[in-house]
């Protein structure tokens, strides 16, 4: 059980030797001693020193699905957010703000009403979001992949109608730069067969998120596999995305499998208002 | 040496780049907006300001009031410097000779008005940035007690000496810049230092290898 303190110690005869060397195990323990500062210490500096609040960001932890997300905040709305196994971690999360945002973000514990209860719903729509003077094409993106629901899935060529663009390629390039990791559910953007892109948070991270929204994951695959886009109902003549909340209540005796709104509108099937499947 | 070029007494020390080494990005945003180069010092220097009066007193308490002192003094000596003065910094190495500046006076103080010692503890609440987890931080707990308690039973010359090189893990240049002395004084203080916590560590080691063993 030596080796877990001083991993040398153990060896007898060397002990000495590794102790006077250049990086020794005492040496390696007094590295360990290098702590960072407590929770709000630095802001409380900054708070003593008078520096006004609006010329810096704090940031906190998060708990999601796919682990800690940071979530940078001022005045009560976030200005950016990232997964910590995105960002490489605290420090890689705040040099990469700086960059984007221009202000210094400062660990801190206060977190901005709202958020908590949007990470645990998944409805982030009305979260308040201030990523100061940002290109209306990127906004306009982000609005529109933040309205889509909580365990649903939309093609990217749907978010580019929404946001009233021409083609999806705008949209990846935003959503590959997501600013606002996780709160921006950018894991709820597909390509047009079904399958997400998970651009910038990883496969891995997409996938447990959809998983905790109880997206049916296994599903969407075999959906993608079979090139269904979109599913109608017999008994309603009515179309939508397959992870719609109305598909998902069609009985399967009933689903009646699409691979394009052409082919449904030739069927005579309307799209549904609510996952709005074609313009 | 003119008088002027002393600011001890105000604890802000004049470190300075002179060496061919390249000024930091910090040093210049605070010669180009100085409240916007201070949030920079705070955040990138914070952890290391905090760990050394943390490290040197044993008290949390202690470094988050020192810590605080250190930065205030800090951003008003910055306000009174003109920007190629401000370019010209090694914010680290300055701000640790703030802070050692503060411990001493500290230090002088409790001396003339004397409380009781605040007990060591560790301060585990920060955001976790690769830090050990609990079970680790259980496993390392006993080594980091024994260690604190032996470091502040240094002089404290040696203490500082040990903590900026070693907890800090500053070069022994940086270290001689922060103490105000050769070098090779430094590394004499260091190699003493380490001496001493092996002397008391190691048997200790021995010990709880002992007591968990067999």
């Amino acid at each position: 059980m030596s080796d877990e303190r001083f991993p040398d110690e153990g060896e007898g005869a060397d002990a000495d030797a590794s102790a006077s060397g250049p990086a020794g195990d005492l040496e390696r323990a007094l590295a360990s001693l290098m702590t960072p500062a407590p929770l709000g210490f630095a802001a409380g500096v900054l708070r003593a020193a008078g520096v006004a609040p609006e010329r810096y960001d704090t940031y906190t932890e998060v708990a999601t699905a796919a682990g800690v997300l940071y979530v940078a905040h001022r005045g009560g709305a976030v200005t950016g957010a990232a997964l910590a196994s995105a960002a490489g971690g605290a420090t890689g999360f705040e040099e990469a703000h700086r960059g984007r945002a221009g202000r210094s973000a400062i660990p801190a514990a206060a977190v901005p009403a709202g958020l908590r209860t949007a990470v645990r719903t998944g409805r982030f729509a009305k979260l308040p979001l201030d990523l100061g003077p940002v290109q209306a094409r990127m906004a306009a993106v982000l609005t529109a992949v933040r309205a889509v629901p909580r365990g649903q899935l939309r093609p990217a060529s749907w978010v580019a109608r929404e946001a009233g663009l021409t083609g999806p390629g705008a949209v990846l390039e935003v959503l590959a730069a997501n600013p606002v990791q996780v709160l921006v559910p950018s894991y709820r953007v597909t390509d047009e067969d079904g399958l997400p892109y998970d651009l910038g948070h990883g496969a891995a991270a997409g996938d447990a998120l959809r998983r905790a929204e109880a997206v049916d994951v296994e599903r969407v695959v075999e959906l993608a596999r079979q090139r269904t886009v979109f599913l109608g109902s017999d008994t309603t003549h009515i179309y939508c995305h397959p992870t719609c909340a109305h598909a998902r209540r069609i009985t399967p005796r009933h689903q009646v499998p699409f691979r394009s709104a052409g082919q449904a509108r030739l069927a005579g099937y309307r799209p549904c208002k609510s996952c709005r499947p074609a313009a | 040496m003119a008088g002027g070029n002393r600011t001890r007494a105000r604890g802000v020390p004049a470190v300075m780049d002179s060496t061919a080494e390249l000024t930091s990005d910090t040093a210049d945003l605070l010669a180009a907006d100085l409240t916007d180069g201070f949030t920079e010092l705070v955040r990138l220097h914070a952890s290391a300001v905090h760990a050394f009066l943390l490290r040197i007193s044993g008290s949390p308490t202690v470094a988050d009031d020192l810590g605080q002192d250190t930065f205030l003094k800090a951003y008003t000596a910055l306000r009174d410097y003109p920007p190629e003065r401000r370019r010209a910094l090694r914010p680290r190495a300055w701000l640790l000779v703030i802070a050692a500046n503060t411990w001493r006076n500290h230090v002088r103080t409790a001396a003339r008005h004397p409380v009781a010692a605040a007990p060591v503890e560790e301060s585990c609440v920060a955001l976790s940035d690769g830090s050990p987890g609990p079970e680790e931080r259980a496993a390392n707990a006993l080594d980091r007690d024994v260690l604190t308690t032996a470091l502040l039973e240094l002089p404290e010359q040696q203490r500082i000496a040990v903590v900026l090189r070693h907890v800090i893990g500053m070069s022994y240049a940086e270290a001689a810049q922060v103490l105000d002395c050769p070098v090779g004084t430094v590394k004499a203080q260091v190699s003493r230092g380490l001496a001493r916590l092996r002397e008391v560590v190691g048997p200790a080691a021995v010990t709880w290898q002992e007591a968990r063993g067999a």
